[in-house]
């Protein structure tokens, strides 16, 4: 009677953690597989009702996102996303560069150096991670039409260092402490200068987390959608604000809208496979380890 | 004079300010514009009437208590955090106790729960408009019609904007909650455990007597985290509702966006942003309080 009462409650609960995960791996996973089934559909086949799963896949929403045509219709609202990719690289690539250049040093004397005013200047740089972002985008929209910097590359790689500069000098400063103090004083007894500990030591040792900063910075960028939108225009729109460009008054292309969410989603996925130890970290500007 | 200078310069005396230098200039270039906007928030800048500009003081505040929509943009600012904020960190929770119990495939469910936490939050948003298209054509529609749903319309109805917004804002941010909770109930220590199972604790009690309070500077973390990010989110209901219909999902920021970009308001703009701001600092010093409280009751 008690073993087949405990077998019946065994049973039970795996059907219980069976159904959990299959209602958490749905939840997660479906809406990836229904955009990449959207984007391969012909409009006819995206309209049908109800929802087919069952189709022949077209290749079309991708050409068109290459060739940068509709197809035939309204050829006026033609987003050009091949540029808004190259567009998303080259800021990203630029803003995460400046901010390392500048973040290195930084992170390394708010790592290893006591002077006054320090916890100051970590706090304000911590504090922009929770700013709202309209706070600044309108003085800055203000500022970039008057110095010419409005729809440049230039100008944005400097406004995304509100997202990146702080998060660099952060993340870096996070993994500089955790070099042993130890062997910071052996190199300066051979006679290291702080820049010879800063070359030396500090570099080589914490070259991953500096990989991982990068990266996971690089991302941040791409994911940056409300910045760009009022400081960019459309020959340097990035994919983020080029994807809603297939929403238009007339219509919503949605073919070519889930091609261009897949196409934008892609590098990401693929980079958060390099640094999946460290997402929660970098998310928390180093908070969690 | 210059001997003491000399001596402060072997000393090593000035060497941080040096080696903060590059950032402390593209810090001054964020502070800059922000002083310039905090200065505009006190003019009448209209972008189109340049004319017309007057410097006011704090008029554009008090206009904003007559105005019938800040009001319902701050109730559903605060709204929308409250009722976000509760149910990612309630289910955040649920999902990381439940990926904590050694399920068979956990590492495959965490690896994969990345997935949404790192696209664009605005991709995000276009996935879920596509899915919850209101005809019969959307698949979330169809999915619910078996369940003997009626179709919803999404984002035309008041309170299937604000469901929609909630739902999306949800799927991308639940896996940030959950891992940060698994982190942390991966790093507690197993003591507490042995002691309240030697004193008869069942599972519940266990829960509730020392899984939570162990875990509760995490779950402040994420909580911290989530309000922060949900009193100021923007992109998901830009790309879905742009804050309508009627109003029913403007937010602080919405609303400041739309003063300064579509009615190029930008005194008014900036005195909505600079009250979003404020919020902001205020929330994030009751949450810091409460953070220092769940720290020192673990140690």
């Amino acid at each position: 009677m008690k073993t087949r009462s405990v077998t019946y409650e065994r049973t039970v609960r795996h059907v219980v953690i069976a159904l959990a995960s299959a209602l958490l791996l749905v939840w997660t996973v479906f809406p990836f597989v229904w955009i990449l089934l959207t984007s391969l559909k012909s409009p006819a086949d995206i309209l049908s009702v109800p929802p087919t799963f069952t189709f022949t896949p077209t290749i079309d929403n991708y050409a068109a996102l290459v060739v940068g045509e509709q197809r035939g219709q309204y050829s006026s609202t033609r987003p050009d996303f091949p540029r808004f990719f190259l567009n998303s690289i080259i800021v990203s690539i630029g803003a995460v560069a400046l901010s390392v250049a500048a973040g290195i040093p930084a992170a390394y004397a708010l790592a290893r150096f006591n002077f006054p005013g320090k916890d100051t200047l970590a706090f304000v740089l911590l504090s922009f991670r929770f700013v709202p972002f309209i706070a600044f985008v309108i003085p800055l929209y203000i500022l970039y039409q008057r110095l010419g910097l409005y729809n440049t590359h230039a100008g944005l790689i400097l406004a995304y260092q509100l997202i990146t500069l702080p998060f660099t000098v952060w993340m870096l400063r996070s993994f500089f402490m955790e070099i042993p103090l130890e062997i910071q004083e052996a190199a300066k007894i051979d006679g290291c200068s702080w820049l010879g500990v800063l070359g030396r030591v500090i570099l080589p040792l914490s070259a991953p987390g500096i990989a991982v900063t990068v990266i996971l910075g690089f991302m941040f960028c791409w994911n940056a959608f409300n910045y760009p939108l009022m400081l960019a225009g459309r020959q340097t729109f990035p994919v983020t604000v080029g994807a809603i460009q297939f929403i238009s008054y007339e219509q919503v292309l949605w073919g070519q809208m889930a091609a261009a969410t897949i196409v934008a989603a892609v590098p990401q996925l693929l980079l958060s496979l390099m640094v999946q130890k460290y997402i929660v970290r970098g998310l928390t500007m180093g908070a969690v380890k | 004079m210059t001997k003491s200078w000399r001596r402060h310069w072997r000393r090593g005396t000035f060497l941080p300010y040096l080696l903060l230098a590059p950032a402390v200039v593209l810090l001054a270039g964020m502070i800059y514009p922000f002083a310039l906007g905090v200065y505009y928030s006190l003019t009448s800048y209209w972008l189109q009437y340049p004319n017309r500009f007057r410097f006011v003081w704090f008029d554009n505040y008090v206009d904003l208590l007559e105005e019938p929509l800040f009001v319902r943009a701050l109730e559903f600012t605060l709204g929308f955090t409250l009722v976000a904020v509760v149910l990612q960190v309630g289910l955040g929770l649920a999902v990381a106790l439940f990926l904590h119990a050694r399920i068979p495939g956990r590492a495959a469910i965490r690896a994969l729960m990345l997935m949404p936490l790192m696209i664009p939050p605005v991709i995000t948003a276009l996935m879920w408009k596509i899915m919850m298209a209101s005809t019969n054509a959307g698949i979330l529609n169809y999915a619910l019609s078996f369940l003997g749903v009626a179709p919803i319309n999404w984002f035309g109805s008041t309170q299937g904007a604000i469901v929609s917004v909630l739902i999306i804002d949800t799927w991308g941010n639940l896996p940030f909650v959950a891992l940060i909770l698994l982190g942390g109930l991966q790093a507690l220590p197993t003591e507490p455990y042995e002691a309240a199972q030697v004193d008869g604790a069942g599972p519940i009690a266990m829960l509730r007597y020392v899984t939570l309070p162990l875990l509760s500077p995490f779950i402040v973390l994420a909580l911290t985290f989530r309000a922060m990010d949900s009193l100021r989110i923007f992109d998901v209901i830009y790309a879905t509702t742009t804050g309508g219909p009627n109003d029913a999902t403007t937010n602080l920021q919405i609303m400041a966006y739309q003063y300064s970009f579509q009615w190029y308001q930008m005194g008014k703009g900036m005195a909505q942003a600079i009250v979003l701001l404020l919020l902001v600092v205020m929330v994030s010093y009751l949450l810091m309080r409460l953070w220092n409280r769940a720290s020192e009751s673990t140690q």
